[in-house]
């Protein structure tokens, strides 16, 4: 399957406010074949990176609010297990702590798949303007991309690994609270949440079995390990994330 | 960002095709000018060898940032603004500073006619994309059915599996000492030649909220710095009574705003959570899971397995992810690498004018991955350059070497990558190479 389409599945099962976020591959593919068709068309290059340009700007919005947004929620997380957890609190709020922890938890890792995405559309983009064009662009612009906010997912990928931590300090604890009260408990599993992680996983599964235009720049597979959860994951699935 | 667009710019579009020159050089077109001694080899992949072409140079990103008047400056309050970064500034724009052009820097009303383009695109994009969206939005049930289907998996086994036998990224550097080393970097002096595009477009921009955007720069907060905020929050007495003001006067934090402070309190009061009233982000949830089911009690799956079941499932995910990430950051390396070494060659091919000299044997370049290599050995097969699977990174690096031996005649084909190449040429520069 082409890559416009796998961004397209993947946009579709992502949080709806995220939705106009990612990569307007389709807009930029457009561009490029205009390059191509009109060849002497500076115009159309000089929309092409301009577009390009936007484009990385409104993942650095996006990304950086987001973050500052996790940043406050995980916070807040801390401060509220540490006052509820002290005192013996009723089972529901502990079940409830644990949604709230499982969620972010799932935002922050899609919001480093929303890098990874828009990073690799924008590999591709270049790619094919380099393959039209005959230019170089893609390296250079790449080089400038992994210094951009969006890409500097570290602090993300901290936090995701406290509330990890968190997490599995919290649920043996939590577990038998959390079956007890399991009427009382607000089941806000965010089922939109973990939709969106199984579809990220399988999109990347998907990404890595080959390109059409195997290059250096390219992915090895993925390993067979998770191809065998993602298989059992997709299968039951009414709407074919594939 | 969509949601004004003045007319403006469109003035500048009428501007634009007045001017006499192709003011946004096309790379070939410009390198055709570039009194090199021998072009023929500039035709099908230019810059890989010039040396004065200089991709990175002039960046008004990079320039901007000078200007920034808080960039990694230490702080009385003891932290640091990690980073800050203007928004809506070029990050890139084509390689259009080469020395020797004439033309370098009479593009800017075609990269603000771009602009105009550009934002209309968006807006269609998004457009689109929310109209698909609400067709995935609208089906519930199945939603509902997705998730109790989901949770008759046999996660338990399926998750014990958690071996990650992902290949770690192995990627050598052949004979260079260190890849840091060998960076690409041009020397700064290159920077000189002045480029105001990036300014132009920042004025023109068509997006005025993106103006402003870039007229405040953006910041970025930690942890650290948001633990800074709270303090100066509860020393006003909490999130409802603070106000933006006395927060930036506490928190002393050099370069920050009120306007950066009046939306994190922003943030802050929404993410509260308080037990005893359902606020913050409770309250967003469950206006949320009216629209989407929560999950339902009845499939019989204990609720904490299902937390950790999606916990686990995100988890996976994260170290796919990370995985990813290095994989990617180590290509990048290599394809740096590659270039530097193309050029390199580039200048002693130049030096004895003769291409013949010595050109590094392919496997030096990708020796960990095998696939690369193989296909770097295709050629010798004979045919394998007409292959309709031949690989970019073949072609890459088969173009680069072969280029010196290009006859001028052959620009056109050259110019399109996708066109491959007579097959005689790959023989004999291969048979040259071996």
């Amino acid at each position: 399957m082409k890559f416009g389409k796998r961004l397209k599945r993947q946009i579709e099962e992502s949080l709806p406010e995220w939705r106009d976020k990612f990569l307007c591959y389709k807009d930029l593919k457009k561009l490029v074949k205009l390059i191509s068709a009109t060849q002497p068309s500076s115009k159309a290059e000089a929309e092409f990176i301009c577009l390009l340009n936007s484009e990385i700007d409104k993942f650095n919005a996006f990304f950086v609010d987001q973050e500052e947004e996790f940043i406050i929620r995980q916070m807040e997380l801390q401060e509220w297990i540490k006052r509820r957890v002290a005192a013996t609190s009723a089972a529901a709020e502990y079940a409830r702590i644990g949604t709230e922890m499982v969620n972010l938890h799932g935002e922050m890792v899609l919001l480093v798949n929303y890098s990874s995405v828009n990073y690799t559309g924008l590999a591709k983009i270049l790619k094919k303007y380099d393959k039209r064009t005959g230019g170089l662009l893609r390296l250079p612009f790449i080089e400038k991309v992994l210094e951009q906010p969006f890409f500097t997912t570290d602090l993300i990928s901290k936090l995701v690994k406290e509330c990890e931590s968190t997490m599995d300090s919290m649920f043996p604890a939590a577990a038998a609270a959390a079956t007890a009260a399991r009427e009382e408990a607000v089941m806000v599993v965010e089922q939109r949440v973990f939709r969106n992680a199984v579809a990220a996983l399988v999109t990347m599964r998907e990404l890595r079995r080959g390109s059409s235009t195997y290059g250096h720049f390219s992915l090895p597979p993925l390993s067979s390990p998770d191809a065998d959860l993602l298989q059992s994951l997709q299968l039951p699935s009414p709407i074919p994330i594939l | 960002m969509s949601s004004s667009l003045p007319v403006l710019p469109n003035t500048s579009e009428e501007k634009f095709p007045a001017l006499p020159d192709p003011q946004h050089v096309p790379l070939e077109r410009a390198i055709r000018r570039n009194p090199l001694p021998s072009q023929r080899p500039f035709f099908s992949s230019p810059s890989a060898f010039s040396p004065d072409l200089n991709f990175s140079s002039t960046l008004p990103h990079e320039r901007h940032t000078n200007n920034t008047p808080f960039v990694s400056r230490s702080l009385n309050a003891g932290v640091s603004l990690p980073s800050t970064y203007l928004s809506n500034m070029e990050i890139f724009q084509l390689p259009n500073n080469f020395p020797k052009d004439p033309t370098e820097i009479t593009w800017c009303p075609d990269s603000v006619q771009g602009m105009v383009n550009c934002s209309d695109g968006v807006i269609m994009g998004n457009n689109q994309i929310q109209n698909s969206s609400n067709k995935v939005s609208n089906d519930l049930n199945k939603q509902n059915e997705w998730w109790s289907d989901i949770m008759n998996v046999d996660w338990k086994e399926l998750l014990d599996d958690t071996t990650i036998s992902e290949s770690q990224p192995k990627v050598v550097y052949p004979s260079a000492p260190s890849s840091s080393n060998v960076s690409m970097q041009q020397p700064q002096t290159d920077q000189s030649v002045p480029c105001h595009s990036g300014e132009a477009c920042a004025v023109t921009s068509p997006s005025s909220s993106a103006a402003t955007a870039a007229a405040k720069p953006r910041m970025r907060w930690t942890p650290e710095l948001h633990e800074c905020f709270i303090n100066a929050v509860n020393q006003l007495g909490g999130s409802e009574k603070a106000t933006p003001k006395g927060v930036l006067n506490i928190m002393k934090v050099d370069g920050l705003t009120i306007y950066h402070v009046k939306s994190h309190l922003q943030k802050y009061r929404t993410a509260r959570y308080s037990p005893d009233s359902l606020e913050g982000m409770s309250e967003k949830k469950t206006t949320q899971s009216e629209e989407l089911p929560s999950l339902d009690l009845k499939t019989g799956v204990d609720f904490t397995e299902a937390l950790r079941l999606q916990m686990e499932v995100q988890k996976r995910l994260h170290e796919q992810l990370e995985i990813q990430r290095n994989l990617q950051l180590r290509i990048e390396e290599q394809g740096k690498y590659l270039q530097m070494m193309f050029e390199k060659q580039y200048k002693s091919t130049l030096d004895k004018i003769h291409c013949s000299s010595t050109v590094e044997k392919p496997t030096t370049i990708s020796s960990d991955q095998t696939h690369s290599t193989a296909k770097i050995e295709l050629p010798e097969a004979g045919n394998s350059s007409t292959d309709s699977k031949i690989t970019e990174g073949f072609r890459q690096v088969s173009n680069k070497w072969k280029m010196p031996e290009v006859e001028p005649s052959n620009e056109k084909e050259i110019n399109d990558l996708t066109s491959s190449l007579p097959p005689s040429k790959h023989s004999r520069i291969n048979n040259e190479d071996s």
